[in-house]
């Protein structure tokens, strides 16, 4: 884009990505509120977008370099930069025409630290951004998930359901307690509020929507409405269509980790035949975690 | 004053399933200006900070059976709610069409001027009436209109509509306005100041740069009209910035800073479904204009009875 300035080195990273609509999903999945900063991290392996409220919920965005057509990474270390999540997306969502896959080229650094962005399949038309990015935030880093016990504490759901029965505990609001049970196995969301409603789902009374479940022991954790919400507010249609899962584990102290799959594939057109299971190569999928803090007593936040 | 006129089965279906769509979204209240041989609907001619658009018939598109007489040389103008218009017009075609088949003379949609006292109140109001003769009923529609528009202000209303007829020097042709529309509505998001830059050598750039983005999009060999050049064969590999720059500097091109709001309206004329469009910068940097061009149906041939042209105000006079 730039080739009026001195580069003295190649930037960290130059990569093409065939279907620009796939990186905006992904990306609004961990959008839930209009002004949120990101941090965007660069490896060897990939792209990881990172928001977090601070010390209550942290989203990650994984973009496997496999998703890319080119991946270019030349820099030493991990570099990271902020950035404006919601004027990201809208600028990657500039370059997504409607019925027909954009390629993208992504660049970072630009001669001025900027994220650069171009469409690259058109010689006579071409859409150009440049971001300006920010030295990062410190994050506070400590969502080390680890496991609870030997057995791991997790269920699979269908995401439409997931996020059906969130926006359904919006009535009772405030927290919302999860438990699972072994015996008979299911889980159980449960809000307390204004009032009460209780969603269970029964493993064994139907497999297709609680698709997977492991739990040796009983266990319930309250987590707060507006974080367990942002989990799914804004989970990608394309999610629902393709009628994935999402994998919810509860690991040590009640850490809830939530994770979507999101296809980033080329549109529709070229994949028609995704099968019952919503399988596609997965290569192709963009992976999105979502870590909730439980609710804490007054006395143990305040130490 | 009087005015009268039959609708014809092309008007109707020019006003109804083209330009009212179109100039709906340039504003609700537009003045309606009739004169002995066209029809104008006129938005933010007469106050000056909107999207001035001019959309312009001959009688013969638009009318049959056409009486106009005023003490004003036949002028009469006067301002109009053209989503009342539109409503009005859209139920006289169903009205129509109901009892569809019948003789064309029959259902004819006559359109007149008329002056009615209102219940409770005791000054006459004016209207545009709309009636609509179908089989079995007639239907009358009093769309209200301003009171028609003095001497003086007819007198203004056509200054502002000669002064609005410069054409500018070079005019490129909009690839695909659709495709431009949807990629404007979505760059409004990111920022409210667009800048423009058309160039003779074909090239039409848009631009919106804050403190945190800069987004652009850049159409190039687009097809010229009137001043052209060649483009130098040294600015291929530069950055569409840096070309638009050059060409600018060079005085190959022009650029205007306008609203992004603006823009994405002008672009909403694509309802009328205009033929092509063109945008080109009246010198020097006045405004930002985009003509809409229509074709007699089945030719590539300019229909002259119709025309449609958008002036979008400058923000800034721009970089040159």
């Amino acid at each position: 884009m730039s080739s009026s300035a001195i580069e003295p080195e190649a930037p960290d990273l130059v990569c093409q990505l065939d279907n620009v609509q796939g990186m905006v999903d992904a990306f609004s999945a961990v959008r839930w509120k209009r002004q949120q900063d990101a941090v965007v991290e660069l490896s060897e392996h990939g792209i990881v977008l990172i928001v977090e409220e601070i010390g209550c919920l942290q989203a990650k965005v994984y973009l496997q370099k496999e998703l890319f057509v080119q991946y270019q990474y030349n820099a030493q270390g991990r570099p990271r930069f902020g950035v404006s999540l919601g004027l990201f997306v809208d600028c990657l969502n500039t370059f997504s025409v409607p019925g027909h896959s954009t390629a993208i080229e992504i660049q970072y650094p630009g001669p001025d630290m900027q994220l650069l962005l171009k469409s690259v399949d058109s010689l006579d038309a071409c859409i150009y951004a440049e971001i300006r990015t920010r030295i990062p935030d410190t994050f506070s880093w400590d969502y080390n998930f680890e496991p609870a016990g030997t057995t791991p504490l997790s269920f699979t759901v269908k995401s439409a359901a997931l996020k059906e029965a969130i926006d359904d505990l919006e009535w009772p609001g405030s927290s919302i307690q999860i438990i699972l049970k072994p015996v008979p196995p299911s889980v159980t969301f449960r809000g307390e509020g204004h009032g009460d409603l209780q969603i269970e789902f029964m493993y064994y009374v139907n497999t297709d929507l609680l698709i997977a479940f492991h739990c040796d022991h009983e266990v319930s954790y309250r987590y707060k409405y507006k974080f367990l919400r942002a989990t799914t507010s804004n989970i990608p249609s394309s999610v629902i269509k393709d009628n994935r899962g999402s994998k919810l584990t509860i690991g040590r102290g009640g850490m809830l980790k939530v994770q979507h799959l999101v296809s980033v594939g080329r549109s529709s057109i070229a994949h028609p035949h995704v099968d019952a299971a919503g399988y596609q190569q997965p290569s192709r999928i963009a992976f999105i975690e979502f870590f909730v803090r439980p609710e804490e007593d007054e006395s143990t936040i305040n130490n | 004053m009087k005015f009268k006129a039959f609708i014809t089965e092309n008007g109707v279906s020019l006003l109804e399933r083209r330009f009212l769509p179109a100039l709906e979204k340039m504003g609700k209240v537009c003045h309606l200006f009739l004169t002995r041989d066209h029809t104008f609907f006129l938005h933010n001619l007469l106050n000056g900070d909107g999207v001035q658009s001019i959309a312009q018939f001959r009688k013969e598109a638009l009318f049959d059976d056409y009486r106009i007489s005023s003490q004003n040389e036949d002028r009469i103008a006067f301002a109009i709610d053209i989503s009342l218009l539109y409503r009005a017009v859209r139920s006289s075609v169903s009205i129509c069409s109901e009892y569809g088949g019948g003789g064309a003379t029959e259902n004819r949609l006559q359109i007149k001027l008329v002056k009615k006292l209102p219940p409770n109140c005791t000054q006459p109001t004016p209207y545009l009436t709309f009636e609509t003769k179908g089989y079995k009923s007639a239907v009358i529609q009093d769309v209200p209109i301003s009171k028609p528009l003095s001497r003086a202000q007819v007198l203004e209303l056509q200054t502002a509509l000669d002064m609005a007829q410069d054409l500018p020097q070079t005019l490129v042709q909009v690839p695909d306005l659709n495709q431009l529309q949807s990629y404007v509505d979505r760059m409004k998001h990111v920022g409210d100041l667009l800048n423009v830059s058309i160039s003779k050598y074909g090239d039409l750039h848009v631009q919106i740069s804050t403190t945190l983005i800069t987004l652009g999009a850049e159409f190039r060999k687009l097809l010229v009209i009137g001043d052209k050049a060649q483009a130098p064969p040294e600015d291929q590999n530069l950055s569409a910035q840096s070309r638009s720059q050059r060409a600018i500097l060079r005085g190959d091109a022009q650029s205007v800073q306008v609203s992004v709001r603006h823009f994405s309206k002008s672009l909403q004329c694509h309802l009328a479904k205009p033929d092509c469009a063109f945008y080109g910068i009246v010198p020097p940097g006045a405004c930002l204009t985009v003509i809409f061009q229509f074709f007699i149906p089945g030719t590539r041939q300019t229909d002259k009875s119709i025309s449609l042209h958008c002036r979008l105000p400058v923000l800034d006079p721009g970089s040159n």
